[in-house]
């Protein structure tokens, strides 16, 4: 146990510093994950279209150098 | 397409929706869009037009806000399991709001693209790459810049 309230606070900001490193990566990778996802189950109605307008010919390949 | 005298058959379609809001990342798209084409040479680009990408959001309304959009399809997952499972990945430009982060996410994905061509488990790499999943994720957001920089 620790004897002194020095080493109270010392356990106290060493858990707060732990929880708030904890805190601060689940944010940034709620972000990541935001910015960045895979296509799954879920986005099949938006790739079937996309997949369509290629195949009705709607969309062909790019073929500029930039975008307009 | 030919690469060093071999025919390189695509592996991903690339889509690009954007409805052009006037954002950072909207101009970092339009300045760097040529360098992108150049370096992914084996797989085509399909870029909506600007009515094509309203039209195509006023399906998809909560994705309003997040355009530019690049919609990667996977076709060697879409041929083993159409779209009922894992079958690309994308990246929603528009959630940056500097130059920096928009150019940088831009980077990491076309990076990504090109150095992931051959993956047998795209998914995976997706999640460890690109997403900063695990405990080796973790660390790479506390201390590689552009994770840092991007999640912020």
């Amino acid at each position: 146990m620790p004897e002194r309230w020095s080493d109270y606070v010392a356990i106290l900001m060493s858990a707060l510093a732990l929880g708030y490193l904890v805190y601060e990566i689940d944010r940034r990778r709620r972000k990541l994950h935001d910015v960045f996802d895979v296509l799954d189950a879920d986005d099949a109605n938006i790739t079937a279209r996309l997949e369509d307008m290629v195949a009705s010919g709607e969309l062909q390949p790019y073929a500029g150098a930039t975008l307009a | 397409m030919l690469q060093d005298g071999v025919a390189t058959a695509p592996r991903f379609r690339i889509f690009i929706i954007d409805s052009g809001w006037n954002s950072a990342a909207h101009k970092i798209l339009q300045e760097n869009f040529g360098l992108i084409r150049d370096l992914q040479k084996e797989d085509p680009i399909y870029v909506l037009s600007r009515e094509q990408s309203i039209e195509f959001i006023r399906h998809h309304q909560e994705r309003i806000g997040r355009e530019p959009i690049i919609a990667v399809h996977d076709l060697a997952a879409m041929s083993e399991s159409g779209t009922t499972d894992f079958h690309g990945f994308r990246l929603h430009l528009g959630l940056l709001r500097t130059p920096q982060q928009a150019l940088l996410a831009l980077q990491n994905f076309t990076r990504f693209l090109s150095t992931h061509r051959q993956s047998v488990d795209l998914e995976a790499e997706i999640r460890s790459d690109l997403r900063r999943e695990g405990l080796a994720g973790a660390i790479e957001i506390i201390l590689h810049h552009e994770a840092r920089e991007i999640g912020e």
